[in-house]
Protein backbone atom coordinates (compact mmCIF):
# COMPACT_ATOMS: atom_id res chain seq x y z
CA UNK A 1 0.00 0.00 0.00
CA UNK A 2 1.29 3.12 -1.05
CA UNK A 3 0.26 6.65 0.31
CA UNK A 4 -2.56 7.57 -2.26
CA UNK A 5 -3.85 3.95 -0.93
CA UNK A 6 -3.89 5.63 2.31
CA UNK A 7 -4.93 8.38 1.53
CA UNK A 8 -7.99 7.13 -0.03
CA UNK A 9 -8.72 4.49 2.80
CA UNK A 10 -8.69 7.54 5.03
CA UNK A 11 -10.49 10.13 2.99
CA UNK A 12 -13.14 7.60 3.10
CA UNK A 13 -13.36 6.15 6.62
CA UNK A 14 -13.16 10.24 7.61
CA UNK A 15 -16.08 11.13 5.64
CA UNK A 16 -18.44 8.50 6.10
CA UNK A 17 -18.82 8.40 9.55
CA UNK A 18 -19.57 11.83 10.14
CA UNK A 19 -22.20 11.05 7.09
CA UNK A 20 -23.36 7.89 8.70
CA UNK A 21 -23.83 8.84 12.38
CA UNK A 22 -27.44 10.94 11.60
CA UNK A 23 -28.46 8.23 9.61
CA UNK A 24 -28.43 6.08 13.00
CA UNK A 25 -29.36 8.44 15.82
CA UNK A 26 -32.06 10.01 13.49
CA UNK A 27 -33.98 12.65 15.66
CA UNK A 28 -31.34 12.37 18.09
CA UNK A 29 -28.73 14.68 17.92
CA UNK A 30 -29.39 18.74 18.21
CA UNK A 31 -26.21 20.82 18.57
CA UNK A 32 -25.96 24.42 20.53
CA UNK A 33 -26.71 27.19 18.20
CA UNK A 34 -23.12 27.81 17.96
CA UNK A 35 -22.06 24.52 17.50
CA UNK A 36 -23.97 24.32 14.16
CA UNK A 37 -22.69 27.47 13.04
CA UNK A 38 -19.41 26.78 13.13
CA UNK A 39 -19.84 23.51 11.17
CA UNK A 40 -21.53 25.50 8.45
CA UNK A 41 -18.61 28.01 8.47
CA UNK A 42 -16.23 25.78 8.21
CA UNK A 43 -16.79 24.81 4.35
CA UNK A 44 -16.61 28.85 3.36
CA UNK A 45 -13.03 29.26 6.04
CA UNK A 46 -11.85 25.97 4.09
CA UNK A 47 -11.91 27.11 0.71
CA UNK A 48 -10.44 30.22 2.01
CA UNK A 49 -7.15 28.94 3.04
CA UNK A 50 -7.31 26.72 -0.09
CA UNK A 51 -7.51 29.65 -2.01
CA UNK A 52 -5.00 32.00 -0.52
CA UNK A 53 -2.03 31.62 -1.33
CA UNK A 54 -2.33 28.45 -3.02
CA UNK A 55 -3.53 30.27 -6.18
CA UNK A 56 -0.34 32.17 -6.75
CA UNK A 57 1.17 28.78 -7.29
CA UNK A 58 -0.84 27.51 -9.85
CA UNK A 59 2.14 27.87 -12.10
CA UNK A 60 5.26 27.60 -10.22
CA UNK A 61 7.55 29.69 -12.26
CA UNK A 62 4.42 32.34 -13.10
CA UNK A 63 2.49 33.45 -9.90
CA UNK A 64 0.46 35.74 -11.80
CA UNK A 65 -0.94 33.23 -13.98
CA UNK A 66 -3.02 31.59 -11.04
CA UNK A 67 -4.15 35.64 -10.15
CA UNK A 68 -5.18 35.93 -13.52
CA UNK A 69 -7.19 32.68 -13.18
CA UNK A 70 -8.79 33.81 -9.89
CA UNK A 71 -9.64 37.47 -11.07
CA UNK A 72 -11.72 35.67 -14.04
CA UNK A 73 -13.46 33.46 -11.95
CA UNK A 74 -14.63 35.75 -9.63
CA UNK A 75 -16.02 38.39 -12.28
CA UNK A 76 -17.57 35.71 -14.05
CA UNK A 77 -19.33 34.29 -10.72
CA UNK A 78 -20.05 38.05 -9.76
CA UNK A 79 -21.94 38.05 -13.20
CA UNK A 80 -23.57 35.00 -12.34
CA UNK A 81 -22.15 32.83 -14.48
CA UNK A 82 -23.08 29.25 -14.07
CA UNK A 83 -20.51 27.09 -11.64
CA UNK A 84 -19.51 24.77 -14.95
CA UNK A 85 -19.09 27.56 -17.33
CA UNK A 86 -17.00 29.80 -15.09
CA UNK A 87 -14.52 26.53 -14.83
CA UNK A 88 -14.27 26.19 -18.39
CA UNK A 89 -14.07 29.74 -19.53
CA UNK A 90 -11.35 30.19 -17.09
CA UNK A 91 -9.38 27.02 -18.46
CA UNK A 92 -9.93 28.58 -21.60
CA UNK A 93 -8.31 32.01 -20.69
CA UNK A 94 -5.63 30.93 -19.09
CA UNK A 95 -4.82 28.53 -22.28
CA UNK A 96 -4.77 32.44 -24.31
CA UNK A 97 -2.55 33.67 -22.08
CA UNK A 98 -0.31 30.81 -22.21
CA UNK A 99 -0.06 31.42 -26.17
CA UNK A 100 0.37 34.66 -25.76
CA UNK A 101 3.15 34.56 -22.98
CA UNK A 102 5.88 33.72 -25.51
CA UNK A 103 5.02 36.93 -27.72
CA UNK A 104 5.62 39.43 -24.74
CA UNK B 1 -16.11 19.37 -12.42
CA UNK B 2 -15.44 15.66 -12.32
CA UNK B 3 -12.91 16.26 -14.89
CA UNK B 4 -11.25 18.78 -13.35
CA UNK B 5 -10.99 16.61 -10.31
CA UNK B 6 -9.64 13.86 -12.31
CA UNK B 7 -7.00 15.73 -14.11
CA UNK B 8 -5.56 16.96 -10.91
CA UNK B 9 -5.47 13.57 -9.53
CA UNK B 10 -3.74 12.34 -12.14
CA UNK B 11 -1.07 14.91 -11.94
CA UNK B 12 -0.65 14.79 -8.49
CA UNK B 13 0.19 10.72 -9.42
CA UNK B 14 -2.35 8.97 -8.97
CA UNK B 15 -3.15 6.02 -10.82
CA UNK B 16 -6.43 6.08 -13.15
CA UNK B 17 -7.96 3.19 -10.90
CA UNK B 18 -6.70 5.05 -7.77
CA UNK B 19 -8.53 8.50 -9.16
CA UNK B 20 -12.00 6.74 -9.75
CA UNK B 21 -11.92 5.02 -6.40
CA UNK B 22 -11.59 8.09 -4.83
CA UNK B 23 -13.99 9.55 -6.64
CA UNK B 24 -16.52 6.44 -5.76
CA UNK B 25 -15.70 6.17 -1.57
CA UNK B 26 -14.89 9.20 -0.74
CA UNK B 27 -17.85 11.14 -3.10
CA UNK B 28 -16.99 14.88 -2.13
CA UNK B 29 -15.80 17.15 -4.39
CA UNK B 30 -14.27 19.79 -2.26
CA UNK B 31 -12.93 17.50 -0.45
CA UNK B 32 -11.47 15.33 -3.13
CA UNK B 33 -10.07 18.21 -4.73
CA UNK B 34 -8.67 19.53 -1.70
CA UNK B 35 -6.69 16.09 -1.43
CA UNK B 36 -5.23 15.40 -4.66
CA UNK B 37 -4.46 19.35 -4.11
CA UNK B 38 -2.42 18.64 -0.77
CA UNK B 39 -1.28 15.76 -2.43
CA UNK B 40 0.57 17.21 -5.30
CA UNK B 41 1.98 19.94 -2.45
CA UNK B 42 3.53 16.77 -0.89
CA UNK B 43 1.49 16.61 2.13
CA UNK B 44 1.82 13.61 4.48
CA UNK B 45 -1.35 11.17 3.87
CA UNK B 46 -2.56 12.04 7.75
CA UNK B 47 -2.42 15.74 6.92
CA UNK B 48 -4.89 15.05 4.28
CA UNK B 49 -7.04 12.63 6.20
CA UNK B 50 -7.35 15.11 9.14
CA UNK B 51 -8.45 18.32 6.17
CA UNK B 52 -10.80 16.12 4.75
CA UNK B 53 -12.60 15.24 8.30
CA UNK B 54 -13.13 18.76 8.76
CA UNK B 55 -13.65 19.89 5.13
CA UNK B 56 -16.79 17.08 5.53
CA UNK B 57 -18.12 17.48 8.67
CA UNK B 58 -20.72 19.55 7.18
CA UNK B 59 -21.83 16.33 6.06
CA UNK B 60 -23.17 15.72 9.69
CA UNK B 61 -24.92 18.89 9.62
CA UNK B 62 -26.69 17.88 6.37
CA UNK B 63 -27.85 14.54 7.26
CA UNK B 64 -29.53 15.26 10.56
CA UNK B 65 -31.46 17.43 8.60
CA UNK B 66 -31.92 15.16 5.83
CA UNK B 67 -33.08 12.16 7.91
CA UNK B 68 -35.13 14.41 10.20
CA UNK B 69 -37.15 15.14 6.87
CA UNK B 70 -37.19 12.32 5.65
CA UNK B 71 -40.00 9.94 5.22
CA UNK B 72 -41.13 6.11 4.90
CA UNK B 73 -37.58 5.49 5.81
CA UNK B 74 -35.65 2.72 8.03
CA UNK B 75 -32.97 1.99 9.51
CA UNK B 76 -31.11 -0.25 6.71
CA UNK B 77 -32.77 2.44 4.37
CA UNK B 78 -30.75 5.54 6.23
CA UNK B 79 -27.63 3.14 6.58
CA UNK B 80 -28.05 2.72 2.50
CA UNK B 81 -28.28 6.20 1.49
CA UNK B 82 -25.67 7.91 4.00
CA UNK B 83 -23.20 7.94 1.84
CA UNK B 84 -24.23 9.60 -1.09
CA UNK B 85 -25.39 12.92 0.21
CA UNK B 86 -23.93 16.10 -0.89
CA UNK B 87 -23.73 19.54 -0.83
CA UNK B 88 -26.42 19.94 -4.65
CA UNK B 89 -28.49 16.60 -3.63
CA UNK B 90 -28.54 17.94 0.09
CA UNK B 91 -29.73 21.53 -1.26
CA UNK B 92 -32.42 20.23 -3.96
CA UNK B 93 -34.17 18.40 -1.24
CA UNK B 94 -34.11 20.75 1.35
CA UNK B 95 -35.96 22.56 -0.69
CA UNK B 96 -38.56 20.01 -2.06
CA UNK B 97 -41.66 19.25 -0.62
CA UNK B 98 -41.78 15.77 -1.48
CA UNK B 99 -40.44 14.07 1.83
CA UNK B 100 -40.04 10.16 0.43
CA UNK B 101 -36.71 8.64 1.05
CA UNK B 102 -36.89 7.14 -2.70
CA UNK B 103 -36.77 10.95 -3.62
CA UNK B 104 -34.19 11.79 -1.47
CA UNK B 105 -31.89 8.44 -2.61
CA UNK B 106 -32.92 9.33 -6.72
CA UNK B 107 -31.44 12.56 -6.66
CA UNK B 108 -28.22 11.32 -4.33
CA UNK B 109 -27.72 8.20 -6.51
CA UNK B 110 -27.78 10.66 -9.65
CA UNK B 111 -25.76 13.25 -8.64
CA UNK B 112 -22.82 9.91 -7.09
CA UNK B 113 -23.26 8.10 -10.62
CA UNK B 114 -22.70 11.44 -12.73
CA UNK B 115 -19.47 12.43 -10.41
CA UNK B 116 -18.01 8.63 -10.96
CA UNK B 117 -18.57 8.88 -14.88
CA UNK B 118 -16.83 12.60 -14.76
CA UNK B 119 -13.36 10.96 -13.07
CA UNK B 120 -13.90 8.26 -15.60
CA UNK B 121 -14.09 10.52 -18.72
CA UNK B 122 -11.45 12.51 -17.37
CA UNK B 123 -8.68 10.02 -16.78
CA UNK B 124 -9.55 8.77 -20.40
CA UNK B 125 -9.34 11.71 -22.11
CA UNK B 126 -6.50 13.51 -20.28
CA UNK B 127 -4.26 11.57 -22.27
CA UNK B 128 -5.01 12.64 -25.64
CA UNK B 129 -4.75 16.55 -24.05
CA UNK B 130 -1.11 18.51 -25.12
CA UNK B 131 0.76 20.32 -21.82
CA UNK B 132 -0.25 23.37 -21.79
CA UNK B 133 -3.85 22.39 -21.83
CA UNK B 134 -3.46 20.35 -18.21
CA UNK B 135 -1.67 23.02 -17.01
CA UNK B 136 -4.44 25.43 -17.19
CA UNK B 137 -6.82 22.80 -15.48
CA UNK B 138 -4.79 23.44 -12.56
CA UNK B 139 -7.04 26.57 -12.56
CA UNK B 140 -9.75 24.51 -12.90
CA UNK B 141 -9.92 23.54 -9.38
CA UNK B 142 -9.27 26.98 -8.16
CA UNK B 143 -11.76 28.80 -10.32
CA UNK B 144 -14.74 26.55 -8.99
CA UNK B 145 -13.61 27.29 -5.22
CA UNK B 146 -13.59 31.02 -6.10
CA UNK B 147 -17.14 30.57 -7.71
CA UNK B 148 -18.65 29.15 -5.07
CA UNK B 149 -17.43 31.52 -2.38
CA UNK B 150 -18.01 35.10 -4.89
CA UNK B 151 -21.80 34.50 -3.96
CA UNK B 152 -21.94 34.09 -0.17
CA UNK B 153 -19.11 37.30 -0.45
CA UNK B 154 -21.44 39.49 -2.23
CA UNK B 155 -24.41 38.76 -0.16
CA UNK B 156 -22.43 39.56 3.20
CA UNK B 157 -19.85 42.28 4.34
CA UNK B 158 -19.43 39.84 6.89
CA UNK B 159 -18.24 37.01 5.16
CA UNK B 160 -16.13 38.49 3.03
CA UNK B 161 -14.53 39.98 5.98
CA UNK B 162 -13.83 36.42 7.97
CA UNK B 163 -12.85 35.37 4.10
CA UNK B 164 -9.51 38.10 4.42
CA UNK B 165 -9.20 37.18 7.35
CA UNK B 166 -9.16 33.57 6.98
CA UNK B 167 -6.67 34.43 4.35
CA UNK B 168 -3.89 36.42 6.38
CA UNK B 169 -4.08 33.92 8.94
CA UNK B 170 -3.22 30.94 6.45
CA UNK B 171 -0.28 32.74 4.62
CA UNK B 172 1.05 33.46 8.08
CA UNK B 173 0.64 30.06 9.20
CA UNK B 174 1.74 28.55 6.18
CA UNK B 175 5.25 30.21 6.36
CA UNK B 176 5.56 28.51 10.10
CA UNK B 177 3.79 24.78 9.76
CA UNK B 178 3.63 24.33 6.54
CA UNK B 179 1.16 22.17 4.78
CA UNK B 180 -1.04 21.79 8.20
CA UNK B 181 -1.69 25.47 7.91
CA UNK B 182 -5.04 24.84 5.63
CA UNK B 183 -6.64 22.56 8.10
CA UNK B 184 -5.76 25.36 11.15
CA UNK B 185 -6.50 28.56 9.59
CA UNK B 186 -10.00 26.75 8.46
CA UNK B 187 -10.67 25.77 12.22
CA UNK B 188 -9.71 29.22 13.74
CA UNK B 189 -11.61 31.39 10.71
CA UNK B 190 -14.44 29.00 11.69
CA UNK B 191 -14.42 30.02 15.18
CA UNK B 192 -13.74 33.80 14.54
CA UNK B 193 -16.87 33.56 11.95
CA UNK B 194 -19.33 31.97 14.83
CA UNK B 195 -18.88 35.38 16.70
CA UNK B 196 -18.64 37.96 13.84
CA UNK B 197 -20.58 36.42 11.28
CA UNK B 198 -24.71 37.11 12.02
CA UNK B 199 -26.65 33.81 12.02
CA UNK B 200 -28.65 35.17 9.24
CA UNK B 201 -25.88 34.25 6.86
CA UNK B 202 -24.65 31.04 7.92
CA UNK B 203 -27.08 28.04 8.09
CA UNK B 204 -28.85 26.68 5.27
CA UNK B 205 -30.24 24.84 8.36
CA UNK B 206 -32.55 27.56 9.18
CA UNK B 207 -33.74 27.51 5.61
CA UNK B 208 -34.45 23.57 6.46
CA UNK B 209 -36.31 24.38 9.35
CA UNK B 210 -38.69 27.23 8.21
CA UNK B 211 -39.53 25.01 4.90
Amino acid sequence: MNQADIMILGCALVTFIPRLIPAIFVGKINFGKKTEKFLNLLPYTALTALIVPGVLTVDNQLWYIGLIGAVVAAGLAWKKVPLGAIVILTVIVLISVYSIIPLI
Amino acid sequence: MGIGYAALAIKAGLTPLQTVLFSIFVYAGAGEIIAVSMLLNNATALAIILTNFVVNLRYLVMNICVYNKVTKSSLLKNILTAHIVTDESFALFSLMEESSIWTYSGISFTSWLSWIFGAVIGVTVLDLLPVIVTNSFNISLYALFVAILIPSIKKSRQITLLVAITGIINIILQLLIGNWSIITSTIIGALIGVYLVDDKYVSNVEEEETA
